[in-house]
């Protein structure tokens, strides 16, 4: 009990050490512009939202997939959430995009937006299969924000042989007792013998 | 009787988002919330001839929102936009918010508590203000109010259908569960509303009832705080919010009442308790379960198509009780794109290819039954600095052992019904065909980030009982043990978790109590 709750306790510190890293911006080069955002921010700081345009760019790589809107999509999505989680949600890109934690773990000296593709795909594979606990999570809410950004626009549906119908409300019930016993004996006497 | 598609619009019904003013309301009762437990609350007072104020912070959508489109519906009819997680990010917390309540988005299954379960509570949490028996007069009542039925065999859906098969093949419990549907055309978008008013949530009828007994409702106002002095709420503070729910509007509200009614939920009740400085020596927010689930994901040669048809039709409560270990059942879930999405691993290529396989995809759940162990305690529910709740439950090896159990007993009926390919969720996930790989599933990474976990149900974080050292409301009637005119009901009341999908279980145990509130008044 007392081990599990040091490991823990260890745990726990260096995950607040290394999003604090995250926060700092300290950088050995600087940020990339990888695309431009298409209308106002709502959660995202504008650093951020170029860390996010980078992953979701690797995130979803089905052709016509526009990374800059599925980063629109996951702001947008972020406005529903505590205030505290979208403070730590662009410290997380701040993490992933900083190079100093970077070097300490992972011998990488370039920011997460000037990698190249498929260097953005091993840093992105080494989150999701980490052994720590920050950077898995961490590697699942931005893959999982993405995905959903993605696949709730009706453009994505077609390889899934996906067609939801569209305006079935004319067919709704408007009556608030319809179905009960007394309901039913009513319409059956307004239904005539 | 009411047409629905007058409410929202009637002198009953305040929008909070719209008032240029602060405003200051006077009810007998004030309750907030208005899911399960608070439009069951409102409506028998209201009846009973009671002036009820219902205060909600989300929006008041209805069947002509509901469009059967993730991105309309989830963001809006979700708490935090379906993006609520545990602190550690281990578990992905769905639960609605909306007028109506998670009842709005749940999928439709409709079960009586258990009677081992209101037992247990009894004998081991000193819940002695009620009977089983005072509870099944109220079961038979809203089973005829919300045309609560069984499924046949024949209405299934493939996704529901291959559970009851593999379960039949393997001489396990299985059988098909009751829904609260009525006429239901099986669009299978329970989920994102129901677009034609076949779900009989709260939305459709006990609200309405309310609102024709002469209750009234406010939507997008949040309760920020009960005001309370001398054991007595003097008031309640709520701050009104915009018409997304996003930001507040600057204006307020302030609630005058006899008796204050809290109905917000497992998690947003504890968190208004204890913004109120009403902690129970630390009770409140503790023992909050979740009904911890995993699922498993099965391809078969034949279009599943979970997204159509009723999302739920079937469970088993085969290994519902394993003596010392955690218990689960088993049930199957419905996936729309995103959902679907963000279940399946990995990014780029990959996931676009198993996604193409989404259509032949299968999706079953084993669901944890969780607080009846000494060491499954739950989680709990503290503040953030801004004041919302943060949920903390830590997945004990415990808990990790019943999901081993459980993810192989998944692919053992998936594979059973006939699946020719049976992958667990992991970010790397085990695949297996013609046989259950005990040894590979034993081994894969269970952890936060590598095991997806996921709860659809909570409850607890103010549990009732006569001991007022383990509980936070009375038994007998839901009132606050030292704070006189204040209720808590909803799910968080639960001395443990239910077993089965709670819906049925709230609408119960309100009824029954909101009836003895209404003869004591």
């Amino acid at each position: 009990m007392i081990g599990s709750r040091r490991s823990f306790l260890k745990k726990g510190l260096f995950g607040g050490l290394v999003l604090a890293l995250g926060g700092t911006g300290l950088a050995l080069y600087p940020s990339a512009q990888v695309g431009a955002p298409t209308g106002p921010l709502f959660a995202l700081q504008p650093a951020s939202f170029q860390v996010l345009v980078a992953v979701a760019s690797r995130i979803v790589t089905v052709a016509g997939a526009d990374p800059v809107a599925i980063a629109h999509g996951v702001d947008e999505a972020l406005t529903r959430v505590p205030p505290e989680v979208q403070v730590d949600f662009n410290k997380l890109l701040g993490l992933l995009e900083n190079a100093l934690p970077g070097l300490l773990l992972d011998a990488r000296v370039q920011p997460f937006t000037r990698l190249s593709p498929e260097s953005r795909d091993r840093v992105l594979q080494g989150w999701g299969a980490s052994r720590f606990e920050i950077r898995r999570t961490g590697y699942q809410a931005l893959r999982k924000l993405c995905l959903a950004a993605y696949y709730s626009e009706a453009s994505s549906w077609a390889p899934l042989g996906y067609e939801p119908p569209s305006n079935l409300n004319a067919g709704a019930y408007d009556d608030s007792k319809a179905g009960t016993p007394e309901w039913l004996e009513a319409q059956a006497k307004a239904d005539g013998p | 009787m009411t047409k629905l598609a007058t409410i929202r619009s009637s002198a009953s019904v305040i929008d909070g988002s719209k008032q240029a003013a602060s405003l200051t309301l006077e009810a007998d009762v004030c309750i907030i919330g208005t899911g399960a437990g608070g439009a069951w609350t409102a409506a028998t007072l209201a009846q009973a001839g009671l002036s009820v104020l219902l205060v909600e912070e989300g929006g008041y959508y209805t069947h002509a929102d509901f469009t059967m489109r993730e991105k309309d519906s989830e963001p809006r009819l979700f708490q935090e936009g379906m993006a609520r997680a545990t602190k550690d990010g281990g578990i992905a917390i769905m639960q609605g918010k909306a007028v109506g309540g998670t009842t709005v988005v749940n999928w439709t299954t409709s079960f009586r508590t258990p009677e081992d379960v209101v037992e247990h509570w009894k004998k081991k949490h000193a819940v002695g203000g009620f009977q089983y028996a005072d509870l099944v007069p109220h079961y038979d009542a809203i089973e005829k109010r919300l045309s609560i039925a069984k499924v046949s065999y024949g209405a299934m859906n493939a996704n529901n259908r291959t559970l009851y098969d593999g379960c039949t093949k393997l001489g396990w419990q299985v059988d098909t569960l009751k829904r609260n549907v009525y006429a239901c055309l099986q669009t299978g978008f329970c989920h994102l509303g129901c677009p034609v008013n076949a779900k009989r949530s709260m939305l459709v009828t006990l609200i309405p009832d309310a609102i024709d007994a002469g209750a009234k409702l406010i939507f997008r106002a949040r309760a920020d705080r009960l005001e309370h002095e001398g054991g007595e709420v003097k008031m309640l503070h709520a701050t009104l919010l915009d018409g997304e729910g996003r930001t507040p509007t600057g204006q307020s509200l302030t609630v005058k009442a006899k008796r204050f009614v809290v109905s917000g939920g497992a998690i947003n009740s504890p968190a208004l308790l204890l913004r109120s400085g009403l902690d129970s020596g630390g009770l409140v927010g503790r023992r909050t379960f979740l009904h911890p689930t995993v699922g498993s994901a099965a391809v078969y040669d034949e279009k599943v198509e979970p997204f159509r048809g009723a999302p739920q039709s079937a469970a088993s409560h085969h290994f519902a009780h394993r003596g010392d270990d955690m218990g689960l059942f088993l049930e199957a879930v419905p996936w729309y794109p995103a959902l679907a999405a963000t279940a399946v691993p990995g990014f780029g290529a990959s996931h676009a290819e198993n996604m193409t396989l989404a259509a032949h995809t299968a999706l079953h759940i084993a669901i944890g039954i969780d607080g009846f162990h000494d060491d499954v305690p739950g989680g709990t529910v503290t503040l953030r600095p801004s004041g919302a709740p943060l949920i903390d439950y830590p997945i004990t090896p415990r808990l990790w052992s019943a999901f081993r159990f459980a993810q192989k007993r998944l692919a053992e009926l998936q594979l059973a019904s006939g699946a020719k390919r049976v992958m667990t969720l992991h970010e790397q996930p085990i695949a297996m065909t013609g046989k259950v790989d005990e040894a590979a599933i034993d081994a894969a990474r269970w952890e936060i980030g590598s095991a997806p976990v996921f709860t659809a149900h909570q409850m607890g974080g103010c549990p009732m009982g006569d001991d007022p050292k383990t509980s936070v409301v009375r038994s007998e009637d839901l009132r606050h043990h030292t704070v006189k005119n204040l209720h808590v009901v909803d799910g968080s009341v639960f001395p443990t978790s239910l077993g089965v999908n709670p819906q049925q279980s709230i609408y119960g145990l309100a009824r029954l109590m909101a009836t003895r509130l209404a003869a004591a008044k």
